[in-house]
């Protein structure tokens, strides 16, 4: 996949929750720039008001208030605008434990991504009853309303054998690298790879020592070339998040562009 | 008290594993950690919120 601009994608690791992608063209301000659109741009719905009409629980209103906002909702973009609100209950007596996948919704679009996440566990005579207000917001206003988890990026490496290594030299340990490697001297692995192509690390159990056995092999910064990983919490899925994040970030230039000009 | 619903540190849900990681784990003779790479738990800030909780919904409940 090639952009108009010049940005070259390429997806090394991909899943519905999960991605991990190669970005090429990028400076580090705008790999930076990506990475702070994906947490804190595109919204998501998570629980924020309740109406609690009986809580007869060990936890006071205010902790079931918390777990409740951290529960992810689905949140199809689409069909709703930053701001509006899903009315949603939840009404379990106990013995019994609440989960997320007992709450329910007035819209069928929007409703818990998980159906396990235990809110609160209930004893014999003890009750939990609630209405509550699930709202659009961004990642700015609170950290619940993020899409993304543990979002981040490195710089793609480059592998480069600069010789053997000497044989009666001390063992210094292993050679640690993390993520994703461009193999950059597919002669000295055991591994059917061209140069060129994108190696996990995992997959050599992160240590070049392992894969270049007897080599010295210097890794260098490939400049432009950055390897994100990307996870969502399930609100929606890891294609829907970042391309939203680049979607933020195009129209703020635009605005950008339309306010300062002449 | 409860698990915590996410992690403290990066946010990703980890509540979802604690049930069955408590099975396996206390209640059965399964290797914690083997148990946390089955369940996909790989980041060492989650691993230590299944790890280091400890439920106290039975000690508080007499209480109200």
């Amino acid at each position: 996949m090639s952009g108009a601009d010049g940005f070259e994608v390429e997806f090394v690791d991909r899943s519905e929750r999960s991605a991990r992608f190669l970005v090429r063209g990028l400076t580090p301000a705008l790999a930076n720039g990506v990475r702070r659109a994906i947490v804190a741009d595109v919204p998501t719905f998570s629980i924020e008001h309740l109406r609690v009409v009986e809580n007869s629980s060990v936890m006071f209103d205010e902790m079931i208030g918390l777990r409740l906002g951290l529960v992810p909702l689905t949140t199809p973009l689409d069909d709703f605008e930053l701001g509006d609100t899903v009315t949603i209950a939840l009404d379990v007596e106990g013995p019994a434990t609440a989960y997320s996948g007992d709450i329910q919704t007035s819209d069928d679009l929007v409703r818990p991504a998980d159906d396990d996440v235990p809110i609160i566990q209930l004893k014999e005579n003890q009750r939990l009853e609630l209405e509550a207000e699930a709202v659009l917001e961004s990642g700015k206003t609170h950290a619940k309303q993020q899409g993304g988890v543990a979002v981040g990026y490195r710089h793609l490496q480059q592998t480069v054998v600069a010789g053997d290594r000497d044989e009666f030299e001390d063992d210094d340990g292993p050679q640690i690298v993390r993520g994703v490697i461009e193999e950059g001297a597919p002669e000295a692995t055991d591994d059917d790879v061209a140069e060129g192509d994108l190696v996990l690390t995992d997959s050599f159990g992160n240590d070049l020592r392992e894969r270049y056995p007897g080599k010295e092999v210097d890794v260098e910064d490939i400049p432009g070339a950055f390897v994100f990983h990307v996870e969502s919490d399930g609100s929606f899925s890891v294609e829907e998040l970042v391309l939203r994040a680049a979607e933020s970030i195009g129209s703020r230039a635009v605005e950008l562009r339309e306010t300062v000009a002449v | 008290m409860m698990v915590p619903v996410r992690c403290f540190t990066c946010g990703s849900v980890v509540s979802r594993h604690w049930e069955e990681f408590r099975e396996r784990t206390r209640e059965g003779d399964e290797d914690p950690g083997t148990v946390l790479d089955e369940l996909g738990v790989e980041r060492h800030c989650c691993r230590r919120m299944l790890v280091s909780h400890r439920d106290l919904v039975d000690v508080v409940a007499p209480y109200q």
